[in-house]
């Protein structure tokens, strides 16, 4: 009887499981392990494939363009991250106050994070456009920009990369914001109470209470932010290409154009293992930090 | 405690200014919605000309009917609905398993299952195109559904909640003889509905917004999906924005709605997930 139950469940267990085991097993875990093998050979689409050991990795390691694309999305990951974290906190501070308009900042706030990333690069591309656009056009109207000049958003590097990080944090803030809204909504409110009572004043109870006690959040917030931003793609590809003169061109663009454009499949394969490294040492320490967050709040 | 608020001057401050920040992040979508409500070949002198009436909704079916726009649309809702029922049926599917079936290998599969976590898609596409390729589902439907569905996330989510179903309910059918599909369907599914709409928001928002992968396995135009399609329309800087930002707006208008309908749900499904990672 025992062993008759064992062996059902065995049976049905596994059939429950079976569909998304399959699915998961050729889509998520048989790439990492397919890419590996594709990043010995020089491989391409047409059937072309030749073993070459470890000639890819040695290979970017000189490459000059991997250089700076590694070096264009550390560099943006730096800057843009810091300031979405901070964006987040100051718009979740906004939205956790007693207003009647709470429910519509916090809508507003996180209403961009829902489009798409064609979607909200396509808005931002049309806006920073010179002559035509929109941010040009409200800089003139209220004359910090004279009327004869027009910035070149999209064809200076630093306007570039300013025009992307703007977009960025527009575009990502929302979720980060939400995250912090939370954590703020957990804090109960005697401890407001009874700092006031104290005599805290505002400012005090934001540096010594409520700063401090985000802490944890903040610190899984700076992870996930890092690990976002280091996957950046889809806007600079659509709002500058990665121009002007790649010299705002991310890792993943260099990869996308090394596989698909020159169809070198080795080569991309060999070059995503950097990012596939990164990643996972971003992930592997925000799971650290969770974990150390989620035991601080048990005590 | 609000009316001392209101008279405080430094509070109005802080609400002026933060009622500005939500303006400027709300503008740029009610710019894009002005700009697809105005008639082509308007004379813009100054920023204001785009927000101004008269107003025509004739650029949406014009450039609905008689363009590709129609068939991304398309594409965009079928791979969506048909995403989103794939990966909530069977991410349940194996959560309960997972959750509530004792069976030998349980704990190691469920190990197996969180290793997704850990792998980033974007580090693993080319081997992926490589391996779909092989597949032949590249510029497929199939191709551009079947590498969604299963992520470790959804499957994580459903066996934590799973896991606090009570074992003596189900036990209870097992005795009257129902077999585990009963269970599942009749049982589980009914109890889950807060979690399984949670699911199924995010992923439908997910595959519609989904940039990376239809990029590359889409190779023809009628296999399109919105996001793939839309940049393909972007002009010139002499090219009037009108039919762009149209175009924009059938691309946003969907999640927008959606977004508004389950505000509330999507919060706390996100604020869940900050907990959970």
């Amino acid at each position: 009887m025992n062993k008759k139950i064992k062996r059902k469940n065995l049976l049905v267990g596994w059939g429950f499981v079976l569909p998304f085991f399959i699915l998961y097993t050729i889509f998520t875990i048989w790439p990492v392990i397919q890419g590996i093998y594709v990043s010995f050979h020089k491989w391409s689409l047409m059937g072309k494939v030749k073993f070459i050991g470890l000639d890819n990795y040695v290979r970017f390691l000189e490459d000059k363009k991997f250089i700076s694309a590694l070096g264009h999305t550390t560099w943006f990951s730096l800057i843009a991250a810091p300031l979405l974290v901070i964006a987040a906190l100051i718009l979740a501070m906004f939205a956790n106050r007693p207003v009647k308009l709470k429910r519509g900042l916090r809508i507003c706030f996180y209403l961009p994070s829902v489009l798409s990333v064609s979607v909200a690069s396509f808005t931002a591309k049309y806006m920073f456009t010179p002559y035509r656009g929109f941010i040009n056009g409200f800089l003139h109207s209220i004359k910090v920009l004279p009327a004869n000049r027009e910035l070149q958003w999209l064809n200076e590097t630093n306007l570039a990369w300013a025009a992307i990080i703007i977009m960025t944090v527009w575009w990502t803030v929302g979720f980060p914001m939400l995250l912090y809204l939370s954590a703020l909504q957990d804090i109960p409110p005697q401890i407001y109470e009874a700092a006031s009572i104290d005599g805290a004043t505002k400012r005090q109870q934001l540096f010594s209470i409520v700063l401090p006690l985000l802490k944890p959040t903040t610190y899984l917030v700076v992870m996930l932010q890092l690990i976002a931003c280091f996957k950046v793609f889809g806007q600079i590809y659509m709002i500058t290409g990665g121009g002007p003169a790649s010299n705002t061109r991310p890792l993943i663009q260099y990869i996308y154009e090394t596989a698909f454009k020159k169809n070198n499949m080795g080569y991309a394969a060999a070059m995503s293992y950097v990012l596939f490294i990164i990643l996972v040492v971003l992930t592997a320490i925000q799971r650290v930090v969770e974990k150390k967050g989620a035991k601080a709040d048990e005590i | 405690m609000k009316s001392k608020a209101k008279r405080n001057p430094g509070s109005f401050i802080l609400s002026a200014v933060s009622v500005m920040m939500a303006i400027i992040f709300i503008t740029p979508i009610l710019w894009s919605l002005a700009v697809s409500l105005q008639k082509e070949g308007k004379q813009i002198t100054g920023i204001l000309d785009w927000f101004t009436p008269p107003y025509t909704l004739k650029n949406y079916p014009d450039l609905i009917i008689g363009s590709d726009v129609t068939r991304w649309l398309l594409n965009s809702i079928f791979i969506a609905v048909i995403t989103t029922v794939f990966t909530v049926i069977l991410s349940a599917m194996a959560a309960y398993a997972l959750a509530k079936i004792k069976f030998k290998g349980v704990n190691a599969l469920y190990f197996y299952f969180l290793l997704g976590l850990m792998v980033p898609g974007e580090a693993t596409i080319v081997p992926l195109f490589i391996t779909a390729n092989g597949f032949n589902l590249i510029d497929t439907y199939a191709g551009l559904i079947l590498p969604s569905i299963a992520g470790s996330m959804n499957l994580i989510i459903m066996v934590s909640f799973f896991k606090s179903l009570p074992n003596e309910l189900l036990e209870a059918v097992r005795i009257d003889g129902g077999g585990e599909l009963t269970i599942f369907f009749k049982i589980v599914m009914p109890l889950s509905k807060a979690v399984i709409s949670t699911v199924c928001i995010f992923s439908f928002i997910g595959s519609w917004n989904n940039y990376l992968w239809p990029l590359l396995c889409s190779m023809s135009s009628s296999k399109f999906t919105l996001p793939i399609g839309i940049p393909t329309f972007a002009g010139t800087y002499t090219v009037d924005y009108v039919k762009p930002m149209t175009a924009n707006m059938i691309a946003a208008v969907p999640v927008i709605i959606i977004y508004i309908i389950f505000e509330r749900q999507i919060v706390e499904g996100i604020s869940m997930s900050g907990v959970k990672g």
